[in-house]
C-alpha cells in the first residue's frame, strides 16, 4: 500500500545527450587516474603497502580481519570468480540443459502475465530476493566488455556488444551480440547478509558483498538455464554487460538513492543486482515510489559516515558528474569513486560503511521498521524525525567484528 | 468496580468505562507489544542501543499504566498507620 507503483522512475531522467556507458568503472580507470594523480609507480607503491598492511593485520588478527575473517571472504568469492561473462556459469548458450525439442514438446507458451509469474516463482527458488520484469533499454548495456582473457592476443582490446537481428546470442573475439528479439529483462535482487554488512569497512563485511556476488552468479545462471529449457534464449549477467540499475528501478524493485546505488523498500541498499536478457514473453513491471528521494534529499546520512567523503552532501539530485566514472546524461547523486575506491585501498576491503549506515537497511526482525518506512513514505514530513531517531537509537554503527564467530548464521547467509 | 464497607454497610460502586478508556487501554497495550517486540529483536540484532531504549521505554510505560490502573480502580496508598488515607 505505501510502495506506489509509477508511470516514471522518481529519478535517473535521462537527456538527449545520454550515451551507452563504455563500461569502463572504477577498476577499470584507477591504476590511470593514480598515476595521472599522483605520479608514475604510484599505483603500484599504494598496491605493494596495501598487501604488506593486510599480512600485518592478518598477522597479529586486527579485529575483522584475522585469517578465518579474510577467508571467509575470500571463499565466497569462489563461484563468482568463476564465472566470466558470455562463458561458464554466465554462458550465453545453453550449458546443459535439454531443449523442448530434446524432450519431444514444444516450447511452453502462457499468457505473458502467468510467464512473468512463473519465471519470478523460480528466480525465488533460485534465491533471488526481489524479482521484477523490465523492458530492454539498450541504453543501459555497455557498448563495450573488457577482453575476458588478458593473455589473449587481442591486446586487451574491448569488446564491442552490439545488437543484431540474430536468433541466438553470440560471443566471438571481437564482439558479443544480443539478439533484437531480447525485450524483456529480468531484474533480480540478491539480499545481503546483514550481519556481516554491519561489521564493514572490514574484510567480514567484505564477504557480505562476496556472498551477494556468488549468489547472483548461481541465480541468474541457474534462471538463464530454466528458461533455455522453456525453449527460449537468455542471457545471464552479474556486473557485466550492461547497468543493473537502471533495469531494477525500471522493473519496481527499488528508487535511485543518494548513494547512487539503488534502495528497495524491503532491503535498503544491501542487495547485490544481477539480471537476464531473454525473449521470453512476459508482463512489464512498473517503477515504484516509496518516497525514497524526498527522504534522501533530508536524511544524508550515508555522506556523513562515508569514510572517503565521496558520496554528495548536494540537497538534491543533478547532472552534474564527478568524473569519467560517471555515465552523464542522466540525473542523480553521482559520487565521487576515486576517493571511494582510493579509501577501499587503504582499509584493504570493498568498505560498504553507506550501505549499512542507510536507514532503510534494517535487520528484518524487528516489526517497527516496517512501519517507521510505511510512514516516511505516506507523510514526507515526518522523515526528519526519523533520521534523527535512527541516530539517537544507535543505528548504523560498527559492530563488533569479534562477535560474529559467535553467532549463529542463518542458513546460506540471509540474515 | 469499587468496593467499600462503611457502618456495616457494603456498597459496590459499578461504573461503566468511558469509551476514550479503551482506546487507550488499546493504544497502551499496543504500545507495549511493539516495545518489548522491538527489544527482543534489536537485542538480537546486536543493536543494543536501540534494544536498550525499547527497554527503558516498554518499562516506564508498563509503570505508568500500573498506576493509572490502580488509580482508575480507587486504590489508595496506605498511610504508616497501616490504614488507607
Amino acid at each position: 500500500m505505501w510502495i506506489k507503483a509509477v508511470s516514471q522512475p522518481t529519478l535517473g531522467k535521462m537527456t538527449s545527450d545520454y550515451k551507452r556507458f563504455s563500461g569502463n568503472d572504477m577498476f577499470a580507470l584507477y591504476p590511470q587516474l593514480k598515476t595521472q594523480r599522483e605520479g608514475a609507480g604510484s599505483f603500484e607503491a599504494e598496491q605493494t603497502s596495501s598487501a604488506k598492511r593486510l599480512a600485518v593485520w592478518i598477522r597479529e588478527r586486527k579485529p575483522g580481519y584475522s585469517l578465518p575473517d579474510y577467508q571467509l571472504s575470500a571463499g565466497a568469492w569462489t563461484l563468482m570468480h568463476s564465472a566470466k561473462p558470455g562463458m561458464g556459469l554466465l554462458s550465453w548458450t545453453r550449458v546443459s540443459i535439454s531443449t523442448p525439442a530434446e524432450l519431444e514438446t514444444h516450447p511452453y507458451t502462457a499468457s505473458p502475465e502467468e510467464m512473468a509469474s512463473t519465471v519470478k516463482t523460480a528466480a525465488r527458488l533460485y534465491g533471488a530476493g526481489l524479482v521484477g520484469i523490465a523492458p530492454m533499454n539498450e541504453a543501459y548495456v555497455n557498448c563495450q566488455a573488457p577482453q575476458p582473457d588478458p593473455q589473449s592476443k587481442q591486446d586487451r582490446q574491448p569488446i564491442d556488444i552490439v545488437f543484431e537481428d540474430v536468433d541466438v546470442p553470440l560471443v566471438t573475439a571481437t564482439k558479443r551480440v544480443i539478439p533484437k528479439k531480447m525485450k524483456w529483462v529480468v531484474a533480480i535482487a540478491i539480499p545481503m547478509d546483514i550481519d556481516l554488512l554491519s561489521r564493514a569497512p572490514t574484510s567480514l563485511g567484505d564477504a557480505a558483498t562476496a556472498l551477494g556476488y556468488s549468489h547472483s552468479a548461481f541465480v541468474v545462471s541457474s534462471l538463464a538455464e530454466f528458461i533455455r529449457g522453456l525453449g527460449y534464449q537468455a542471457i545471464p549477467s552479474v556486473n557485466d554487460t550492461a547497468q543493473s540499475i537502471p533495469f531494477a528501478i525500471d522493473a519496481g524493485i527499488g528508487e535511485l538513492s543518494r548513494l547512487n546505488k539503488l534502495v528497495t523498500p524491503e532491503y535498503g541498499p544491501a542487495v547485490r543486482l544481477c539480471k537476464v536478457f531473454t525473449d521470453l514473453p512476459m508482463a512489464y513491471d512498473k517503477p515504484i515510489d516509496f518516497g525514497l528521494v524526498e527522504f534522501c534529499k533530508k536524511c544524508k546520512k550515508c555522506a556523513e559516515a562515508c569514510p572517503s567523503r565521496a558520496l554528495s552532501f548536494d540537497d538534491a539530485p543533478s547532472f552534474k558528474t564527478r568524473g569519467p566514472w560517471n555515465n552523464p546524461g542522466h540525473e542523480a547523486w553521482f559520487e565521487d569513486s576515486y576517493k571511494c575506491f582510493e579509501y577501499w585501498q587503504r582499509v584493504n576491503s570493498g568498505c560498504g560503511v553507506c550501505v549499512a549506515s542507510c536507514p532503510y537497511t534494517k535487520g528484518a526482525q524487528a516489526w517497527i521498521h516496517e512501519a517507521v518506512k510505511a510512514t516516511a513514505s505516506i507523510a514526507p514530513t515526518t522523515d526528519g524525525v526519523f533520521r534523527v531517531m535512527d541516530n539517537a537509537f544507535g543505528y548504523g554503527k560498527q559492530h563488533d567484528p569479534e562477535k560474529w564467530w559467535t553467532n549463529d548464521p542463518p542458513s546460506g547467509g540471509r540474515g | 468496580m469499587t468496593m467499600m464497607y462503611e457502618g456495616g454497610t457494603l456498597t459496590i460502586i459499578t461504573r461503566k468505562r468511558p469509551w476514550w478508556q479503551w482506546v487507550l487501554a488499546f493504544a497502551w497495550l499496543l504500545s507495549e507489544v511493539l516495545l518489548l517486540q522491538t527489544a527482543l529483536a534489536s537485542m538480537k540484532e546486536e543493536e543494543y542501543r536501540a534494544g536498550s531504549i525499547c527497554w527503558i521505554a516498554l518499562i516506564i510505560l508498563a509503570t505508568a499504566g500500573v498506576i493509572a490502573w490502580l488509580r482508575q480502580r480507587g486504590f489508595r496508598w496506605p498511610d504508616e498507620s497501616g490504614r488507607e488515607h
